[in-house]
């Protein structure tokens, strides 16, 4: 395969997100500028300038109309995906480390960081007009003093939202009630990362344990368990096979002070089922920080702590691979 | 209301404050995609500082100096090739050849339409197609499968190989094979009364191996296998099985030829056929990747000596293939 690296970052990249039908790749870094790019080129289509700080998280509404990202300017911003315009703008009292859409893209919710006295919190907003998310008071808002919220999701039919915390546990929350249904402690480390799998049925997790596991929306039940001796921070279901990718790597600051030795910082895939690692891919000279499928499963992207991104489309190789067992 | 959630099947009844979307199939139409960038090539100008005859020549000199060239675009079948001068740091002229490829694909409306958009934020200023600065096509990498357990064993513990490895330990408290601080003896406060005897038979046949070997790292001595230290870090296909190397072969070899009469031993991961680049004719020489060792020890066994075209080959292992990778 030839991958396309994308240089539109100056800084890590801290997370990597396709569109719905998968022609636009969104990614932001910790610069302030989150870009937007055709994934099949790579060429870019715009950049959203007007955050101050890293930008922690994006996300984009299904029918690619409203682009969403929170900043350690303690700002949520709203943009127009196609102009680059900023539409709405909330401020919170500390960085936004997390933020999504539900899939209709009426709601978002996004959770701030814990910070001197400013506990970590979770808002429900109103997303459907640009009046609404600018004047509105959050829907809901519910208060985390325990660990703060590193990865967000959306449940079923978007009832519920799932967090995962920096202490390992993940949450999911009654958004009628505004309180937690169910409190699972399966990771031990901060959890990174979380996608669901393309019915929305499961999610994948991506943990500072080293390890990345396969839980049940509903019942926060684990399935599968993927081991590794790196952390990990992102994790991606295959939307055509039974495939997993891992992406992750030593931390920067432990560089020095592990032994050398190349592959740590690959792209790993594992089957879903069998827990088994089959094939890896290199390229990041960094720990991975975010990765994600192309919807069609024919390609996937990584973004890396080196301040690249690189879209991998795969050769007729991967899809004849059939795992032995 | 009821709330019951079917796994797999999504059947709800929505509370009307959180409208469904629903999902309109909005066909295909043929839109360009792309331009692929496939080839980017950059020739710095050579500055002639010769002596001039006559203050003519000088004025022509600066003109070439302070001008650039008009850049043109040729449009050749699904190719389009751009030809750019700019200066770069040094005041040189540099000559841009960009090549790329125009494909025409059926793709859905929304698709087609934000082909369309034009371009925002820093990007606002680019050309139509990836702009160099920002898009690299990367260098061609392999997605390495790995094959049974090849995975675990990359990952064991150069210190645990040290362990069988006969370093002339001596215990200062009983002068046993093994490390002080793993002395059974060891904070009991007894000493071996006869310990010089026991030193004196451990001593003996050490003498004239410990006093004048050379110093030997531990990942050249005997046992260590895992030589991450000796690994050429610029070698690509370090985890996967050696080369083969054909010789003798016809010039009117392709790579087509080649790869039939190889595929019949096993997968393939890789071929390389030594031609001339002008001509095409072959070399005489190729490389074959298996993807398995027992499928390369076979296919060495069966065409050594083995007769084609008019020749006959001349088939090995290669000895050095990390310089051909």
């Amino acid at each position: 395969m030839k991958p396309l690296m994308l240089q539109g970052h100056e800084r890590a990249i801290t997370q990597i997100k396709y569109n719905r039908e998968g022609d636009l790749l969104f990614s932001s870094a910790k610069d302030v500028t989150p870009n937007v790019w055709y994934s099949l080129n790579g060429e870019r289509l715009g950049t959203y300038n007007g955050h101050t700080g890293a930008v922690w998280c994006i996300d984009v509404d299904w029918k690619t109309t409203k682009f969403l990202s929170g900043a350690a300017d303690n700002s949520l911003r709203l943009w127009d995906v196609s102009t680059g315009v900023e539409i709405g703008n909330i401020s919170s009292n500390s960085a936004v480390r997390t933020c999504s859409f539900s899939y209709s893209a009426d709601l978002a919710s996004y959770s701030t960081d814990q910070a001197m006295k400013q506990d970590c919190e979770i808002f429900i907003v109103d997303a459907r007009d640009n009046e609404s998310f600018k004047n509105s008071e959050p829907i809901l808002r519910m208060t985390v003093p325990e660990s703060k919220v590193t990865s967000l999701i959306w449940g079923t039919l978007d009832h519920t939202i799932i967090t995962g915390h920096e202490d390992g546990a993940i949450t999911q929350w009654d958004l009628r009630t505004g309180k937690s249904i169910e409190t699972v402690k399966d990771h031990q480390g901060s959890i990174n990362d979380m996608q669901k799998n393309r019915q929305g049925t499961m999610f994948v997790t991506a943990s500072k344990d080293k390890t990345a596991k396969l839980f049940d929306v509903d019942d926060l039940s684990v399935h599968k368990v993927y081991v590794t001796e790196r952390p990990v921070n992102s994790a991606s279901l295959s939307p055509i096979f039974d495939h997993v990718v891992l992406g992750g790597g030593q931390e920067a600051m432990d560089v020095t002070t592990t032994a050398a030795q190349a592959g740590k910082f690959d792209a790993r895939f594992f089957h879903v089922i069998f827990e088994e690692e089959f094939a890896r891919v290199k390229g990041h000279f960094g720990p991975i920080n975010s990765l994600a499928f192309h919807p069609d499963g024919e390609s996937f992207s990584t973004g890396g702590e080196d301040g690249f991104i690189r879209v991998q489309s795969f050769d007729p190789t991967y899809k004849e691979f059939r795992f032995d067992y | 209301m009821s709330y019951t959630t079917t796994r797999g099947i999504f059947i709800d009844n929505f509370s009307s404050d959180i409208p469904i979307m629903t999902i309109h199939d909005s066909g295909s139409v043929l839109s360009l995609v792309g331009p692929f960038l496939i080839n980017l090539y950059v020739e710095v100008s050579q500055m002639k500082d010769l002596i001039k005859a006559s203050w003519a020549d000088e004025v022509e000199d600066h003109l070439e100096k302070t001008t650039l060239p008009q850049s043109k675009t040729e449009q050749i079948g699904n190719s389009r090739i751009i030809t750019e001068y700019r200066w770069n740091k040094d005041d040189k002229k540099e000559k841009v050849v960009r090549t790329y490829k125009i494909e025409k694909r059926f793709v859905s409306k929304t698709i087609a339409e934000r082909k369309t958009w034009p371009k925002f934020g820093d990007s606002r200023n680019d050309k139509p197609g990836p702009n160099i600065a920002t898009t690299i096509p990367a260098e061609e990498i392999q997605m390495q499968f790995l094959s049974g357990k090849d995975g675990d064993k990359v990952e064991e513990n150069p210190l645990d190989k040290l362990k069988n490895v006969n370093m002339n330990i001596k215990c200062r408290t009983c002068g046993g094979e093994h490390w002080s601080f793993s002395c059974h003896l060891k904070g009991t406060g007894l000493v071996v009364e006869d310990k010089k005897l026991v030193q004196e038979k451990v001593a003996e046949p050490e003498k004239n191996t410990s006093t004048n070997r050379p110093y030997i790292p531990p990942s050249a001595r005997e046992g260590a296998t895992n030589t991450a230290g000796k690994r050429d870090p610029y070698s690509r296909s370090y985890d996967e099985v050696p080369a083969i190397r054909i010789e003798n072969l016809s010039e009117s070899t392709s790579e087509a030829d080649l790869s039939e009469l190889v595929n019949k031993f096993g997968q393939i991961a890789r071929i390389f056929l030594a031609s001339n680049k002008v001509t095409g004719a072959c070399k005489g020489y190729a490389f074959v990747n298996f993807k398995s060792k027992m499928d390369a020890e076979r296919a060495i066994k069966a065409l050594h000596g083995y007769g084609y075209d008019h020749l006959i080959l001349n088939v090995g292992w290669s000895t050095n293939n990390y310089k051909y990778a």
